[in-house]
């Protein structure tokens, strides 16, 4: 079956992205072999904004046709999102110990991050809330066109933030300059998880749609 | 006055009349600002100077706690009062009660925050008639944005059993640009400095506030139904 | 800067496990379900 396929397929992409930051990438200058962190950090939180773009390209749909087909996708999207969106704050507070010496900074990426899992947890959580399939469709629908309209506000908001209180750091997970193997591994390990998010996709709304069979 | 207006004037009204026979939302929203203030001197500790620090912050707090309780009590009326259906069936385009509610929320905060204001000013020693007009600039702009979220959150969490846990779980995420923006600015505002230093933070209000009651005013119908 | 292995591990080790664990969580909601109805497919 395709959804079977695009399984392999993102695995596949999975253990090239794995060697690619391992063997292929070289160690930074600065920070060292920890800098390879990024390479799962980053990606994450491409396919985190991915995922819940698809949250509100199903709740739009559901709203405006009212067909279940587009609530499936956006619940199928919540749920890895928001491990995606954990993943994330994971590596990122794990590569801050030893690069800044704490586990936790208030820099803009995470607290951004932070705030989106808050976000589309509450969502899972409220969704968890209504057991009829139409409410609980629309009103998730609602707080997922809101939880994406704010992402940009959220984001320029916590950047402003944090450039009071702070100066910006050169000290990154992201490198500077982007030297070609970097960007080629960046690019590998980013399709990677874009396909797994796919699959992960597919094979949930494949689940909700047996269970709305069942209960129907 | 054209219909929509109408029937979203009507809300407001409806609710201020009830609220001025009963005073119930107003007194205890009060009385709450009152108690938040010891709350915040006792947590804070005896030195004037960590409050002093703290204000802006200590003051938005106390605007989002009352607002919690403010904001989730929105269509608290209307549910208890088996009016529910009443509001789903109401003619025309549903997004005037959205407006309405959301006007009496603001009208309701504007309430708490003056007294919380004036609070400030008594037990802490605080001068801030200097600055009131921007003062208030940023406390409209604020409120403006967390009654926009609140209003339209209470009505999905109206029906829910567990309203109470998930109002503040749902709109306490979805407030961090009010929150960030209208603590910076106030800090701006208080210590003296001109307007257009804050002016970068008062235009993301005014974006985030557009984007909250645009999002708000399409969405509600479809919060209403059923 | 020393190299921190132990931490990249971490980072991936977590990330693995997480994903991993939602797979296999997905895996067996789809074979329950598929157990259910006999006519539909895995």
């Amino acid at each position: 079956m395709a959804v079977r396929a695009l399984g392999w397929l993102a695995a596949l992409a999975l253990a090239a992205g794995v060697a690619t930051a391992f063997g292929y990438a070289p160690r930074e200058a600065v920070q060292g072999n920890v800098q390879r962190i990024m390479y799962l950090h980053v990606p994450a939180v491409l396919t985190a904004y991915l995922a819940f773009g698809l949250v509100f390209l199903g709740s739009v749909g559901y709203l405006l046709t009212r067909r279940p087909g587009w609530d499936r996708l956006a619940l199928a999207a919540a749920e890895p999102g928001v491990i995606f969106t954990g993943i994330t704050i994971a590596s990122g507070s794990i590569w801050g110990k030893p690069t800044w010496g704490t586990w936790w900074t208030w820099d803009a990426r995470l607290t951004s991050t932070a705030v989106l899992f808050l976000v589309y947890v509450g969502y899972l959580l409220l969704r968890g809330m209504i057991d009829e399939p139409d409410r609980r469709a629309r009103v998730a629908a609602v707080v997922g066109i809101l939880g994406t309209a704010n992402i940009p506000i959220v984001h320029f908001s916590v950047k402003w933030w944090r450039a009071l209180h702070q100066p910006a750091t050169i000290l990154g997970p992201e490198p500077s300059p982007i030297a070609a193997p970097i960007a080629v591994t960046l690019l590998v390990n980013w399709l990677a998880f874009t396909l797994l998010l796919l699959y992960l996709v597919a094979k949930r709304t494949e689940i909700a749609r047996l269970e709305d069979l069942h209960a129907g | 006055m054209s219909a929509y207006m109408r029937r979203a004037w009507i809300v407001v009204w409806k609710d201020m009349l009830s609220e001025r026979r009963s005073k119930e939302s107003l007194n205890a929203l009060v009385f709450f600002s009152i108690l938040l203030l010891f709350v915040f001197q006792f947590a804070l500790g005896p030195e004037r100077a960590r409050v002093e620090t703290a204000l802006p912050g200590l003051l938005w707090l106390g605007f989002i706690l009352a607002g919690l309780l403010a904001f989730g009590r929105t269509f608290l009326v209307e549910r208890e009062n088996d009016c529910w259906e009443g509001l789903v069936l109401s003619p025309g385009d549903k997004s005037a009660i959205y407006l309405g509610k959301l006007a009496g929320n603001v009208l309701l905060m504007a309430v708490v925050e003056a007294v919380l204001l004036l609070l400030f000013t008594v037990f802490f020693g605080l001068d801030f008639t200097g600055v009131l007009p921007a003062l208030c600039l940023v406390l409209a702009l604020g409120t403006l944005g967390l009654a926009a979220v609140g209003t339209l959150f209470g009505a999905i969490t109206a029906q829910l059993r567990a309203r109470e846990l998930l109002f503040p779980v749902l709109l306490l995420p979805a407030v961090v640009p009010i929150l960030l923006g209208s603590v910076s600015a106030t800090q701006s505002v208080i210590l003296g400095q001109p307007l257009a230093v804050a002016a970068a933070w008062l235009k993301l209000l005014a974006a985030a506030d557009l984007v909250y009651l645009v999002v708000g005013v399409l969405t509600f119908e479809f919060v209403l139904e059923g | 800067m020393p190299d921190n292995w132990s931490y990249v591990f971490a980072a991936y080790g977590l990330a693995a496990v997480g994903l991993l664990a939602y797979w296999r969580h997905l895996r067996g909601r789809a074979k329950s379900l598929a157990g259910r109805d006999p006519r539909s497919r895995a």
